[in-house]
Parts: structure tokens; C-alpha cells; sequence
């Protein structure tokens, strides 16, 4: 199936035959791809990621069909050289019984993708959750809101200076933590919602 | 709001044709009606299947529009279990993670931990020895049992067959017996952790999954007499929820539910971990699409699951269970008493935890409900950069409106018996 | 002790017992379950018993406590377990799970409750008439349990009123039984006039 080594690892290389066929029909989509630990990641220009999925998704030798999701990987300490946020999609190819992850970066003030959503039904719900919880913005999605969170939460958790913390736990080294709000040392890490 | 299809012109439509049939069932000649069915409005009705409902099969809630009784369009409005374990998992590190990977998919644990493991192993470079892949496949395959009896029980119970639920819940009790034998725990065990397992079986495993496997075929020969053959389950189920294969594929959909529609994908056989390539076992294929097919699939499933456990048990390899790689594993007791390297070492590893190389993997497993994906995404330090988990309730529950479109409400609630969703999965 | 004929459910017999077995038990203010002993059989063949009001009620009252349905996660599935046959919750009368909070006593927290649910814990609380317990089973329910985070509720004491607390992840269905009858005991304790104020 593909012309690459074995690694190690249950899986051998995967994502070769949807680089070779990128490379012939679309060259001038594909910015860079990288292989380690046996898979293939492409990265894809934000305008031609929908021509590239579509030609994957039917073209015979690739039929990645089946939409397996969309996400993004937060990376503030790489601006402004390289754009803050890494869009992650993999498709699989069940006919061929391989996999591929597309990769689309967007900075951090203008992080808009175009949607997949006519082109898998199913990228609609992970579309709604990458941006409720990371805040991508997916152009031409006909109803873009939140899914996971409440419709009324401000901030988007899964971003990196967005801070986790329920509740303070006070332990003996920490008992100021038990107090109330009001009386709390004001360096706590975290804020309680 | 999303889009619904056009309500049909004012006249006859399918509710009328119900009804026509039911006339022909009765042998009421037409002119002998005294109600002609034609559409007075086309409004429909907004109803709320609340997050707290006893068929909805955890937290979800299904904003319907119900024409009469024939659910016109479904909104699922799912997150009432978000538990936000993508950001959990940035804050732990790898071991520390693998309790909270057992509870998202809260019906099989293991799956979820081997998936994680595995994914985490593959970064690390770290291969497990092969008593410990046999026996992560023994405890995954008996979580796949475990996790469609529950399936098993409650679906009957929403169609209102109450004998399922018990006998279900006796034969789980087996397996959770297993559970805490190995691990001390019923249910979320933690027993597959990374570079291998918690640590070894004790002697009484064996007699224990012996006789598992020995009476469970039995077992399911008695629940498929309850019900398989039964002419109302199959009036409720047959012909209904019908998902073609190109819209699962398009929806995403794996698992039971699309091997249910005919697509004949099984990551265990394409994408074989964890040494599942040296067991046969078959994987069954629906016809239809249909409820009753997703049925027939998951019952024999179970069947399949016990022979990969009889061959696994009897073919079952000596040797240790956990990986010797010294970046994972901790030193041996008798070392740390004698090297304060392996002291430092071990010390190290129980706090700050091992750190894992840069890089980013998907690894994927078959759960009961479909492909569980671990997207790791790793910074060279000892926690997870981002770990995205690829939820196959997710998936399937976005299928959801597009199967309930046409069906009258009771449908609707076996449907969503039969997709097998688990809340935790769906929200994480 | 009092007329012939009289069960030992007396306010002076009780009183003589709860000393001696309060020690034993260490429950604080829960008055133990009464039992039929050697002198209530002696007094049932006369056919007249006499206790209190208050008595009567609590018994009526913790005897069948049937619980609303409200299974969040993985609790839910050890509660199912506990209503399954081999732990039968059953026979603590729990009968049946009741869909409708109208129609229930008891709500069993069952899972972790994230800030999107918390409302709707609240409506079914306030949807249940009175009287009402709740009992908050997990260690999630409890305290918000492992997730410290944005997303979960630091225990559903935050929201509704808890009367037992049951610790564990997820407790076994022994343990949920032991919070089922230490609801009871307190339920046997409670005052009738003094009801939630």
C-alpha cells in the first residue's frame, strides 16, 4: 500500500496514497507534509481546503468518505511567525482502509475556516464544538453556536489562557484558599466561575 | 434553528397512508368511514424530550416537532454532561490521565484506556510483551460484552420488555466480578494503563473467565428466545430507523450501527492493535439498516467477542505483562532498595511522570459503539499538549434526526435505543 | 412498663434504648429503626399497638421511598445495578424508579452535574413535592468529584439541599443500599412539625 518503511507501532504508514494524489491533481494546495510515527499530515491552504476535501472524498483512488473529525490545536507561543492555531481534520478511507489528517493554520485574530459541512454531513456537529470550545470560525456553516457548552458561556475553554479551576482546595499549607471570596489572597491561581 | 423539510400539501400524506393500512388490517371498507384524514393546518408541535427522561439513555434532550405522533423533524441539543476532559488532560500527566479516560465512555472503560495507552505508547516507541496484549484483548472484549448486555437490557426496557434488563444485569455482574478480582474496582478499573497493565492476573482469572465463557453462548440463546423471535419486537423494529450506508458514511457513523447498515468495517480487522490480527473471529453485517439488523449485529457481536476470549485464554503466553522500557517502567522493588538511580528513577516517574517525545498521533480502536480516536498531540513535556478524543457517540448521534424523520415517537425512542449512545461519550 | 399491652414504641422505651444504643450506633440524632422483638409479638396478640403519630408517618414514609429517575453517568449504571437483581433495591422499598419527579420521593444524584444541567437538577428538585430527599451519590455529586474544572458543579449542595452524602467513584451498590438506609434512619428521627425549617 504505501512505498514508505514500516515504523513501529500497530500501524504502518498512512496517509501516502492522499499525498500522491494531492500532489498530481492539486499541487499547488499542499504547503508542506510532514510523516512521523507512521502517518502523513498535509498541510492545506484555508482556500482550497474544501476543493481538497471534495477531490479526496471522490476520487477513486482516495474515497475518504468517512469524516472522523475537525479540531483545532492551540499555539499562542507561535505567533506572530507561524499561525496560532493548528485545524486539524481526519478522514478515513474504508475502501482503502487508510487515514489522513489535513491541517490548516489560522491566526489568532482571524481564526475563520470554510466549512465542510456540504461536503460531509457529519463534519456539521465537530464543526459547532471546534468553535464552542476552541473558536473557530467556519464560514458558511448555516447555524453556527454552541453545542457542549451553555449558550450564554463567554470564553472558549480549550484555548490556552483560558483557566480551569472549579473550586480552591484548601489543604493546611493553603488555608486562606478556604475562605470567602471576598477574603481570599488575590494571587489564587484560577477563578472559580 | 436548523432546516426541516417542507410539511407535505394539505391532503392525503404518510399519516393518512398509515392509516389506510390500518383500515385494510381491520377490513373497513372506505365508504364505510365516517373521518376522512386531510391535513387541517401544517403546524407542527414543538416537544421537549427533556434531559432527565427514562428513554433517552442518559442527559439528552430532543427538541421534536411532532405532527400528531410522526416525528417531523429532531433537534438533539446535547453538553449536559460536558465534563470538559480535553482541558483535564492537558493538566495531568499520562498515567494521571488514564482514570479520566474511564470515565467518558462510561459502559466500557477499557476501551477508552486502551486507546489512550496505545496512543501514548506509540510516541513513546514502547512495544507491551504479549501476555499483556492477550490479556488487555481479554478485558477489552469482556467490556464489549459487558457494555452491550447494558445496551441489551435497556433498549428491551424502552420497548417495554422488563425480563431483559434483569437477565442482562445478572450476567454483567459476572463480568464486573472479573473487574474487581483484577483490578479491585468494579467498573472503572484503570487496569490498561501506559506500557501495559496495572499488573498481572491473579490465579483465580482463569476459573473465572472459564466459566464465563462456557455459559455465556447460553445465556445469549436465552435472551435471543425472549425476544429475537418475538412477532412485537419485531413489528417495532423491523423496517424502522433505517440508515442507508452512504448517509452513515457521510454522518460518520462506525460501529455496530453502520456494520448494521451493511458496511462491512471493523478496525479490528483492518487496523488490527494489540495482537488482534492472531484471533479468528467473524464480524457480522446487517442487511437493512434497519433497527432489528443493528439488533441481530450487537447480539451476535457478543458471541464473537467470546470466542476471541476462548482462543485468547488458551493461547494465553507467559512472560510479564508490562513493558521493561525504562522511560515507562518502573524499576523493579528489589532494585530500589540497592541503586539510587533506580530510587531517583522511580521517584520521578511516580511524581512528575515520563516525559513523551514531540509528535502527533491518532490511534484508533474499536469500542462497542464504534471508532474511539485518540488525537495526541504531544510537547515533549510529561503532560499531553492536546489530547483530542474522537467520540463515535458523537457521531452517531448526529445521525439522529436524519434516521427519526417520518417515524411516529415510540420509533423514536427505539432508535435511539438502537444507535447505543452514551452520554459521556457524546458530551466528554 | 406502661398498660398491658403496649408495643415498646413508647416514648420511655425508646428513649431507655436510644441511650444504650446510641454509643453503639454513633449516628447523631438518628434514631434506630424500630424492630419487632419478643415483646411486640407478646403485645400483636392482643391486636392493638400504639406508637405516635409521628411515628407512623416516618415509618410510612421511609418504608417506600421511591426514587426519581436521575441517572447523569456512570453512577447511574451502579444504580441501575443496585435496582438489578442481584443487590434489588427493591427490598429497601425503592419498587420502582419513578420518570416523573411528581410522583417521587427520593432524587438519587447519580453522576456528575455539569453547569449546562444544573438548572434542570434544580427544576426536577422543585418539581418534586414534598416530602423530599435528595441523596447524592459519588464522589461528583458530592464535590464535583476528579473534575475540578470549568465545567462541573463542585457538588449538587450548590444547588439542592442534600440530605445523604454517599462518597466513591462510583460507589458500590452496597454502599448506595447503606446511604438508602441511613436515609431511612434519618427519616426515622425527623420531626413531623419541624419538617424542613
Amino acid at each position: 500500500m504505501t512505498d514508505l518503511e514500516e515504523s513501529s507501532g500497530p500501524h504502518p504508514a498512512a496517509g501516502t496514497r492522499a499525498l500522491n494524489l494531492l500532489r498530481r491533481e492539486l499541487p499547488d494546495a499542499v504547503l508542506a507534509d510532514e510523516e512521523s510515527f507512521g502517518e502523513v499530515t498535509i498541510r492545506v491552504g484555508r482556500d482550497h481546503l474544501v476543493r481538497v476535501a471534495r477531490l479526496l472524498r471522490d476520487h477513486d483512488e482516495a474515497r475518504y468518505d468517512l469524516p472522523l473529525f475537525v479540531t483545532a490545536v492551540d499555539w499562542p507561543d507561535r505567533e506572530p511567525d507561524v499561525p496560532r492555531f493548528d485545524v486539524v481534520y481526519q478522514l478515513r478511507s474504508m475502501q482503502h482502509n487508510d487515514v489522513i489528517r489535513l491541517v490548516v493554520q489560522v491566526p489568532g485574530d482571524d481564526p475563520r475556516v470554510p466549512t465542510l459541512e456540504g461536503v460531509f454531513a457529519g463534519m456539521d456537529w465537530h464543526e459547532r464544538e471546534a468553535y464552542d470550545l476552541i473558536g473557530i470560525q467556519f464560514e458558511g456553516h448555516h447555524d453556527l453556536r454552541r453545542i457542549l457548552l451553555p449558550d450564554d458561556w463567554e470564553g472558549h475553554p480549550l484555548r490556552k489562557d483560558y483557566a480551569s479551576f472549579g473550586e480552591p482546595i484548601a489543604f493546611t499549607h493553603n488555608i486562606e484558599w478556604a475562605l470567602p471570596a471576598q477574603e481570599r489572597p488575590p494571587e489564587m491561581p484560577g477563578s472559580s466561575r | 434553528m436548523s432546516v426541516l423539510p417542507p410539511i407535505g400539501p394539505p391532503g392525503r400524506d404518510a399519516a393518512s397512508e398509515q392509516y389506510d393500512h390500518g383500515r385494510e388490517l381491520l377490513g373497513v371498507a372506505p365508504e364505510m368511514d365516517a373521518i376522512d384524514l386531510v391535513q387541517l393546518d401544517d403546524q407542527t408541535m414543538e416537544l421537549n424530550m427533556g434531559p432527565q427522561h427514562p428513554s433517552t439513555h442518559g442527559v439528552l434532550r430532543l427538541v421534536l416537532d411532532l405532527d400528531g405522533e410522526v416525528v417531523r423533524g429532531c433537534r438533539p441539543d446535547i453538553g449536559f454532561l460536558h465534563t470538559g476532559f480535553e482541558k483535564d488532560f492537558e493538566r495531568h500527566n499520562y498515567q494521571q490521565c488514564i482514570p479520566y479516560t474511564d470515565r467518558m465512555d462510561y459502559l466500557s472503560p477499557l476501551s477508552n484506556n486502551l486507546g489512550f495507552s496505545l496512543a501514548a505508547e506509540r510516541l513513546l516507541g514502547v512495544e507491551v510483551p504479549p501476555r499483556g496484549q492477550y490479556l488487555r484483548v481479554i478485558m477489552c472484549e469482556l467490556a464489549r460484552i459487558a457494555s452491550h448486555l447494558i445496551w441489551y437490557g435497556t433498549s428491551a426496557l424502552d420497548l417495554g420488555a422488563t425480563t431483559p434488563f434483569v437477565y442482562a444485569w445478572r450476567e454483567r455482574e459476572k463480568i464486573l466480578d472479573i473487574n474487581e478480582l483484577v483490578s479491585g474496582v468494579r467498573m472503572h478499573t484503570s487496569f490498561i494503563r501506559v506500557g501495559g497493565l496495572m499488573a498481572d492476573v491473579p490465579a483465580e482469572f482463569y476459573g473465572m473467565v472459564e466459566e464465563v465463557v462456557k455459559t455465556f453462548p447460553h445465556r445469549i440463546d436465552e435472551y435471543e428466545t425472549l425476544i429475537t423471535g418475538n412477532p412485537i419486537f419485531r413489528e417495532r423494529t423491523q423496517g424502522l430507523g433505517v440508515l442507508s450506508p452512504e448517509d452513515a458514511i457521510n454522518y460518520g457513523v462506525t460501529g455496530p450501527t453502520l456494520r448494521g447498515s451493511g458496511v462491512p468495517y471493523d478496525l479490528r480487522k483492518a487496523q488490527p492493535y494489540s495482537s488482534y490480527d492472531q484471533f479468528d473471529f467473524d464480524v457480522p453485517i446487517g442487511r437493512r439498516g434497519d433497527i432489528y439488523d443493528r439488533y441481530l449485529v450487537r447480539m451476535r457481536e457478543m458471541r464473537e467477542s467470546l470466542r476471541i476470549i476462548d482462543q485468547a485464554m488458551a493461547g494465553l503466553p507467559e512472560g510479564p505483562v508490562n513493558s521493561t522500557d525504562r522511560k515507562v517502567a518502573l524499576p523493579p522493588r528489589n532494585e530500589i532498595n540497592t541503586s539510587m538511580e533506580s530510587l531517583i528513577r522511580h521517584f520521578k516517574l511516580v511524581t512528575e511522570g515520563f516525559r513523551v517525545p514531540t509528535g502527533t498521533v491518532y490511534q484508533a480502536v474499536e469500542s462497542p459503539r464504534g471508532e474511539l480516536g485518540f488525537l495526541l498531540v504531544s510537547d515533549g513535556s510529561n503532560r499531553p499538549y492536546r489530547c483530542k478524543v474522537r467520540a463515535p457517540s458523537f457521531s452517531n448521534l448526529s445521525a439522529l434526526p436524519h434516521m427519526a424523520k417520518g417515524e411516529l415517537l415510540p420509533d423514536l425512542v427505539a432508535v435511539i435505543g438502537s444507535i447505543d449512545i452514551v452520554l459521556g461519550d457524546v458530551d466528554r | 412498663m406502661g398498660l398491658n399491652g403496649d408495643l415498646a414504641l413508647t416514648p420511655s422505651a425508646v428513649l431507655g434504648q436510644r441511650e444504650s444504643l446510641a454509643t453503639s450506633l454513633g449516628d447523631a440524632g438518628a434514631l434506630p429503626l424500630p424492630r419487632v422483638g419478643e415483646r411486640e409479638r407478646a403485645a400483636l396478640q392482643s391486636g392493638i399497638l400504639t406508637t405516635t403519630v409521628e411515628k407512623l408517618v416516618n415509618w410510612g414514609r421511609y418504608s417506600s421511598l421511591w426514587p426519581a429517575l436521575y441517572g447523569l453517568a456512570c453512577c447511574a449504571i451502579e444504580m441501575m445495578g443496585t435496582g438489578a437483581a442481584r443487590f434489588d433495591m427493591a427490598r429497601f422499598g425503592c419498587e420502582v424508579f419513578r420518570a416523573s419527579p411528581r410522583q417521587a420521593d427520593v432524587m438519587i444524584v447519580s453522576g456528575r452535574v455539569s453547569q449546562k444541567m444544573a438548572p434542570v437538577l434544580r427544576q426536577i428538585y422543585d418539581q418534586m413535592p414534598e416530602p423530599k430527599w435528595v441523596i447524592s451519590m459519588g464522589a461528583c455529586a458530592s464535590s464535583g468529584g476528579m473534575f475540578n474544572n470549568y465545567a462541573i458543579i463542585q457538588g449538587v449542595d450548590k444547588v439542592v439541599p442534600v440530605d445523604v452524602f454517599l462518597p466513591g467513584c462510583p460507589p458500590r451498590p452496597e454502599a448506595l443500599l447503606d446511604a438508602v438506609v441511613k436515609l431511612q434512619q434519618k427519616i426515622a428521627g425527623s420531626h413531623l412539625t419541624s419538617w424542613r425549617g
